[in-house]
C-alpha cells in the first residue's frame, strides 16, 4: 500500500513534468516554502490615543465603529475583583458580579428586566474575576437606547432580589460539591495554594459558609466600592456614529457619583516552598505542574523571559518540551509550559503535562532535563528566530478585530503599562539574543526552585516506566509531601 | 461579506425578523477542474490576516469495526511532513518506515494469535499490555524502538509547524467528529501562498511518519478527555447504547484496541479513499482580494489528481428504537440526568422546529429555567437541544440536581415539560421572544473569522448528504423564522415519545466522609497524635483495655498543656464512645 501512495505521486510529477528532489513542484511553484517571495506588509500598530475620548466626569472611552452588522458592543471594566474580598468573605466580590445581572434593579423585578431583555435580544453580562470587573452589553443597533437604558440602570442601581440571591448561593454550593470530581480542579486549587499561599486571593476559595454568609448588605457595599465612574473605563465597537454615542454616555452616566480609588492587588505573603506535591485520586492519568514564582510584567527581563519560554515550552510544536514528551516519546497529548507575569507581584512560570500514571515521572525527567539545557547551553540560531519570527508576524493580529484591540487599550489603562509598549514592542522582540536567553533561564528557571505538583495514583506513579527510565525517587531527594484531599464545602482535609 | 441592514419598521419583532431575513453572507464559490471546492469570504474589517481551512468529508461515521478513531488518528498524521517537509533524506525515510511497517505488522499478528488467546482463556488481562509480552514480542517491540530512534535522525522533527509559526502562521489546529476533519490556521495577509503551499503539498504527498509514537499520544489523549474525566466513559457508553445500528455508536477517539491496532495499509487506504480534491471544501476568510488569491488557489490545488470514484457512501441507517433504554451510573459527579431521542439529521424539515423548541427551553428566561431551577428549585442547571449530523440526529433534555432532589425527580418534572409542549401552542410573545434572539445570533456568529469558516465548512460537509451546502448559512434564519407553534406541537408529539427515548442517571459515588470539625480545629501535631491512637484504638476489642487508656489520660489531664488537653478529651470521647460500639456488638 506505500508502494502504491508513492506511484501515486511519481505519475503526478510526472504529469507537471518537474519532479524537484522527492516532490514534485510546478513551474511556478517553489521546492520549498522558504523560497516563496512574499509581497511586504506594512503594519504600524494602532494608537490607544486616536481612539480615547474622556467624558466631562473624567471617564475615560475607547471608540472604535464598524458597520459590517447591525450590532452595538459595549464594555464597562472596572479595578478590582477577588482582591478585594476579605478575609472571611471570600467569594463576595465575585458574587457581586454575578448578582449585579441576576438580582433586577431597585424599580425593575429581576423577572421583568430578563424578559424585556431577551425580548430584545440583547446579551447583558457582569462579572467580578481575579482583579477585574466587567459589564457587557450586546445588542441590536435598532434598539441600542432601550438596552442600553436598562443595561445602566442594572449596573447603577442593582435589585440583588432576595430570592434571586439565595437560588444564586445554592447553585454556587452545587458548583462547589463538584470540586473533587475532576482532577484539573483539584490541580490547579492545589497550584494556587502552592504559589500564592491559602491567604492571598489568588488561591482563596470560598466555602459552603462564606457563600452562605453573603448579605444583600455585603453586595452592596462591595457594589459601591467597585462599579463607579471613578474607576471605569468604557469601551465601545459596532454600528454606532462616535459623537452621538459620545452624547449618549454623557447623559447615561450624569449624576453617577464616583467613590474612593480601588487599591492595586496585594502582593502575596506567604513563602514559596520548592518539592514535590501529591494529592492523590483514583484516575489512570496524572495530571502534573512543575514551577516556580517569576517576575512582574514590567520587569526588563519580560522579553528575554517570554522568548525563553516560547524556545523551551511554550511555542507549540516548535518548542523542546512537545517536541520530546510529546513527539518523541509519546508521553503525552499535551505537554507545555506558560509564562505568566502578574502586573502587582511576581507572576509564575509553569511546566504541565498529563501522563498516564507510570509515566508521569519520566515525561517529568525529561521537561526537567530540557529546563537545565536552556540554562547551560546557547539556544540556537534558527530556534531563536522562529521564536522571534513568530511573535513578530502574529504581532498585527492583536489588533485584527476592533473589540480585541479595544481591549488592550482599556487593559493597559487599568495596569498603567507604557502606552509606547506595542509601538516598540516588534523591537524589543528583535533585540533578544541567545545571552538573554541564557541569562534569564539561568536567574528565574531554577529546577532546585520549583514546586512539583501531581494529581494522580502514588503507587503506580512513584513506581515508574516499566523500563526503569525515571522514578519518582529521583526528585527533590525522594522525599515528597503528601496534600489531603480537602472536603469540598469545608476545605478542610479528609481523612 | 455581510451586508448592512437599515430598519425602518417601528414594530421590534417585525424590524427583527426584516433583519434576520436579510443577513446574507456573501460568498464566493470557486470549483476546480479536480473536483475541489473553494469559498472565499473577503472580510476587510478584518485587517492583515487571513483565517483559511479546509474540510474532509469523512469522520468516524465512515469507520467500520476494527479501524475506529482512524479519522482522528488520520488527523494528528497530516501534520507528520511530506516527502519535502519534515525530512533530511527523503529516501532513507521511506527506507525506515518500510522496515518499522514490517516489525509492527508481525507484531499486530501476534496479538491477534497469541495474545488475544491468552487472554480469551483468562491468562492475561490485557493482550496489548507490553508487561505481558512473549520473548519473540520482546524482541520486535525493542528491534521497534531502535527503527524509530533512527529514524528520528531523519526526520526534521516537526518541520511542519516550524514553517508555519516563523512565517506567522497561528492557532493553527485541526479536529475530527463523526461527519468531518477540518485543518485550519491564520496566517498574516501576504502570505496566503505560504498557505496553499503547505496544504496543497500534504495534500497530495503526506508521509505518515511517528505512526507509532503519535498512537501513544492519541491513547493519551483518550485518557485526558474521556477516562481521566468524572463521567467521560459513561457518556461514551451511553452513546454506544443510543446509536444502535448507526456508525455514531464508537467514539471519534476510538475504541482503545482497534487505536493498538491500526497498520499503515489501513491508513493509507484511507488517504487514498477520501482525502481526494473531489471530498474536500476549502474555505479562505479575512484580509485579500478573491481575484488575487484565485490564480494562487488554481496553481497549487489544481495539482491534486481526481480519482475515478467517488467515495463510498455510508449505508446503514440508524434503526427504529423498540423500548426505552436506561442507563444507571455511579461517578465523582454531580447527580445528573439526560434524556435523548432520536430526530432527523441535519437539514432534515423537522430541525427547524426541534431548534426553536429548544430555545423555548432554554436560557434564563426560558423554560427549564423557570420551573427547575427557580420554580422547583430541584436543578442547579437544565438545558436542551437539538444534534443535526449528517446522517442521523438526536435531542437531548440535561440537567443537574440540587440540594437534596434526584435525577429521577428531574426525569418526571422534563416529563411535565414535554406534555405541555405537546399540548399548549407556545404563545405568540414567547414565540417572538425565541425568534428576536435567534435573529440577533444569526449576526453575532458571523463576527470571528474563525467561527464563520467553520459555520461554512460544517455546512457543505453535513449538507451534502441532504443537498444542501454552504448557502445553509443564508437559508437557515430565514425558516427558523417561519416555525409556527403549531409546527412546534407536531414535532414534540412525534418524537418525544418515551419509546423512542434513552435515559441516563448519574449519581455521585459514596465518597469518604468529611472530617470531623473538632478534629479539623486542632493544630497539626495534635490531630496526627489522635489519629495515631485512633487507629491503634480501632484494634482493641477488650472494653476493659479502653477503659484502662481513658483513666490513664484521665489521670494527666493536670499536667496535660493546654495545647494537648483538647486533643485528650476529644480522645476520651472517642474511647467512650468506641466502648459503647463494643459493649453493643457483645450484647446482640
Amino acid at each position: 500500500m506505500r508502494r502504491r501512495h508513492w506511484t501515486f505521486c511519481i505519475t503526478i510529477s510526472t504529469l507537471i513534468g518537474a519532479a524537484a528532489g522527492g516532490a514534485a513542484a510546478g513551474p511556478d511553484i517553489p521546492p520549498h516554502p522558504d523560497e516563496i517571495v512574499f509581497p511586504p506588509l506594512a503594519f504600524e500598530p494602532p494608537k490607544a490615543a486616536d481612539f480615547r475620548h474622556t467624558l466631562s466626569s473624567g471617564v475615560p472611552v475607547y471608540l472604535a465603529p464598524s458597520h459590517e452588522f447591525p450590532l452595538i458592543n459595549v464594555v464597562f471594566s472596572f479595578k478590582g475583583a477577588d482582591d478585594l474580598d476579605g478575609p472571611q468573605e471570600t467569594g463576595l466580590a465575585a458574587s457581586t458580579g454575578a448578582m449585579i445581572r441576576r438580582g433586577g434593579t431597585t424599580s425593575i423585578l429581576a423577572e421583568d428586566l430578563d424578559e424585556e431583555l431577551d425580548f430584545l435580544a440583547a446579551i447583558a453580562s457582569t462579572s467580578s474575576r481575579g482583579t477585574r470587573s466587567v459589564a457587557t452589553l450586546n445588542c441590536l443597533a435598532s434598539n441600542f437606547d432601550r438596552s442600553f437604558t436598562l443595561f445602566l440602570q442594572m449596573l447603577r442601581s442593582p435589585g440583588f432580589q432576595a430570592d434571586r440571591l439565595a437560588i444564586y448561593k445554592q447553585q454556587v454550593i452545587e458548583q462547589l460539591k463538584q470540586r473533587n470530581d475532576h482532577a484539573a480542579s483539584i490541580l490547579s486549587r492545589e497550584w494556587r495554594s502552592l504559589l500564592y499561599g491559602d491567604n492571598h486571593f489568588e488561591a482563596a476559595q470560598p466555602t459552603a459558609s462564606s457563600i452562605e454568609s453573603i448579605t444583600e448588605d455585603g453586595l452592596r457595599s462591595m457594589h459601591r466600592r467597585i462599579f463607579h465612574p471613578g474607576n471605569l473605563i468604557v469601551a465601545v465597537t459596532g454600528d454606532f456614529d462616535p459623537p452621538r454615542m459620545l452624547k449618549r454616555l454623557e447623559k447615561g452616566l450624569a449624576g453617577w457619583e464616583a467613590a474612593a480609588a480601588v487599591p492595586d492587588p496585594p502582593a502575596p505573603r506567604a513563602t514559596f516552598v520548592p518539592g514535590v506535591y501529591h494529592v492523590e485520586k483514583d484516575i489512570p492519568q496524572g495530571r502534573v505542574s512543575i514551577g516556580l514564582r517569576s517576575i512582574r510584567r514590567d520587569h526588563p527581563d519580560y522579553f528575554a523571559l517570554i522568548m525563553a519560554n516560547r524556545i523551551l515550552g511554550g511555542g507549540g510544536f516548535t518548542s523542546r518540551i512537545v517536541r520530546r514528551v510529546r513527539s518523541d516519546e509519546g508521553l503525552a497529548y499535551s505537554a507545555r509550559s506558560t509564562f505568566r507575569p502578574r502586573v502587582h507581584y511576581p507572576g509564575e512560570f509553569q511546566a504541565s503535562f498529563q501522563s498516564k500514571n507510570r509515566t508521569v515521572a519520566l515525561a517529568a525527567k525529561i521537561i526537567f532535563q530540557e529546563i537545565r539545557r536552556i540554562r547551560s547551553e546557547h539556544v540556537g540560531t534558527e530556534e531563536l528566530a522562529t521564536a522571534a519570527g513568530a511573535l513578530i508576524e502574529t504581532f498585527p493580529r492583536r489588533f485584527e478585530s476592533k473589540a480585541g484591540m479595544l481591549r488592550l487599550f482599556v487593559d493597559d489603562e487599568l495596569t498603567g503599562r507604557d502606552p509606547a509598549f506595542w509601538q516598540t514592542y516588534r523591537n524589543h522582540v528583535r533585540a533578544v539574543t541567545s545571552d538573554d536567553i541564557m541569562r534569564v533561564a539561568k536567574k528565574y528557571l531554577v529546577p532546585e526552585e520549583m514546586a512539583f505538583l501531581v494529581v494522580g495514583r502514588w503507587d503506580e506513579i512513584a513506581a515508574g516506566d516499566l523500563e526503569g527510565r525515571a522514578q519518582m525517587s529521583e526528585f527533590f531527594g525522594g522525599s515528597v509531601t503528601h496534600l489531603p484531599l480537602r472536603d469540598p464545602l469545608t476545605l478542610e482535609p479528609i481523612e | 461579506m455581510c451586508r448592512r441592514f437599515f430598519i425602518g419598521m417601528t414594530m421590534l419583532a417585525f424590524a427583527l425578523r426584516g433583519t434576520a431575513l436579510a443577513q446574507h453572507v456573501e460568498v464566493e464559490s470557486l470549483l476546480l477542474e479536480n473536483g475541489m471546492e473553494f469559498l472565499l469570504v473577503e472580510r476587510p474589517d478584518q485587517p492583515n490576516s487571513i483565517t483559511a481551512g479546509w474540510v474532509a468529508k469523512v469522520g468516524s461515521a465512515n469507520e467500520r469495526p476494527g479501524i475506529t478513531g482512524i479519522s482522528h488518528f488520520f488527523e494528528h498524521m497530516m501534520f507528520k511532513g511530506t516527502r519535502t517537509i519534515g525530512t533530511r533524506d527523503a529516501e532513507r525515510d521511506r527506507r525506515l518506515i518500510e522496515r518499522q511497517k514490517a516489525v509492527k505488522d508481525r507484531l499486530n499478528e501476534l496479538v491477534f494469535s497469541v495474545q488475544y488467546q491468552r487472554w480469551r482463556r483468562g491468562m492475561i488481562d490485557d493482550p496489548w499490555d507490553p508487561a505481558h509480552d512473549t520473548e519473540e514480542m520482546k524482541s520486535l517491540r525493542a528491534k521497534l524502538g531502535q527503527l524509530m530512534d533512527e529514524h528520528r535522525k531523519v526526520i526534521v522533527k516537526d518541520e511542519f509547524d516550524e514553517v508555519y509559526t516563523k512565517l506567522g502562521g497561528s492557532r493553527m489546529n485541526a479536529f475530527t467528529t463523526h461527519d468531518l476533519t477540518f485543518y485550519f490556521i491564520s496566517v498574516p495577509s501576504n502570505k496566503f501562498e505560504l498557505w496553499a503551499w503547505m496544504e496543497s503539498d500534504r495534500l497530495r504527498d503526506s508521509v505518515f511518519r511517528e505512526f507509532y509514537a503519535e498512537r501513544d499520544v492519541v491513547h493519551e489523549e483518550r485518557r485526558l478527555r474521556t477516562e481521566s474525566t468524572p463521567t467521560g466513559e459513561f457518556r461514551e457508553q451511553f452513546n454506544a447504547m443510543f446509536w444502535q445500528s448507526s456508525p455514531y455508536s464508537w467514539p471519534v477517539v476510538g475504541w482503545p484496541s482497534d487505536l493498538n491496532s491500526y497498520t499503515r495499509p489501513q491508513a493509507e487506504r484511507y488517504f487514498e479513499t477520501y482525502y481526494r480534491p473531489n471530498n474536500i471544501v476549502g474555505i479562505v476568510i479575512g484580509d485579500f482580494q478573491a481575484a488575487a488569491v484565485k490564480p494562487v488557489i488554481r496553481r497549487y490545488f489544481g495539482r491534486l489528481s481526481r480519482p475515478e470514484h467517488d467515495p463510498p457512501p455510508v449505508v446503514t441507517l440508524e434503526v427504529q428504537q423498540k423500548a426505552q433504554m436506561r442507563m444507571l451510573a455511579e461517578c465523582d459527579c454531580q447527580g445528573q440526568v439526560e434524556v435523548r431521542y432520536h430526530t432527523v439529521p441535519f437539514n432534515h424539515a423537522d430541525s427547524f422546529a426541534l431548534e426553536v423548541a429548544a430555545q423555548i427551553l432554554n436560557q434564563r428566561t426560558g423554560r427549564l429555567y423557570k420551573s427547575m431551577v427557580e420554580g422547583r428549585e430541584i436543578a442547579s442547571s437544565a438545558s436542551a437541544g437539538q444534534d443535526s449530523r449528517k446522517y442521523a440526529g438526536s435531542f437531548s433534555f440535561r440537567a443537574q440536581i440540587k440540594g437534596e432532589a434526584t435525577p429521577q425527580e428531574l426525569e418526571e418534572a422534563w416529563y411535565e415539560e414535554i406534555q405541555r409542549l405537546q399540548t399548549e401552542p407556545v404563545a405568540d410573545r414567547e414565540l417572538e421572544k425565541v425568534k428576536n434572539r435567534i435573529a440577533a445570533n444569526a449576526y453575532r456568529r458571523l463576527q470571528s473569522n474563525f467561527s464563520l469558516m467553520v459555520q461554512l465548512g460544517m455546512y457543505e460537509a453535513l449538507g451534502s448528504a441532504s443537498g444542501t451546502g454552504w448557502e445553509y448559512i443564508n437559508d437557515s434564519p430565514a425558516r427558523l423564522q417561519a416555525v409556527t407553534a403549531d409546527r412546534i406541537m407536531d414535532v414534540a408529539r412525534k418524537y418525544f415519545d418515551s419509546t423512542n427515548s434513552a435515559v441516563a442517571i448519574y449519581t455521585r459515588k459514596a465518597t469518604a466522609k468529611p472530617p470531623d470539625p473538632e478534629l479539623a480545629a486542632m493544630d497539626e501535631a495534635s490531630s496526627a497524635m489522635v489519629r495515631q491512637t485512633l487507629s491503634w484504638m480501632s484494634q482493641i476489642q477488650d472494653p476493659s483495655q479502653l477503659n484502662m487508656i481513658i483513666a490513664g489520660l484521665q489521670g494527666r489531664l493536670d499536667t496535660t498543656e493546654p495545647g494537648r488537653a483538647q486533643a485528650a478529651h476529644y480522645l476520651i470521647k472517642k474511647l467512650r464512645e468506641r466502648i459503647a460500639e463494643l459493649q453493643a456488638a457483645s450484647g446482640n
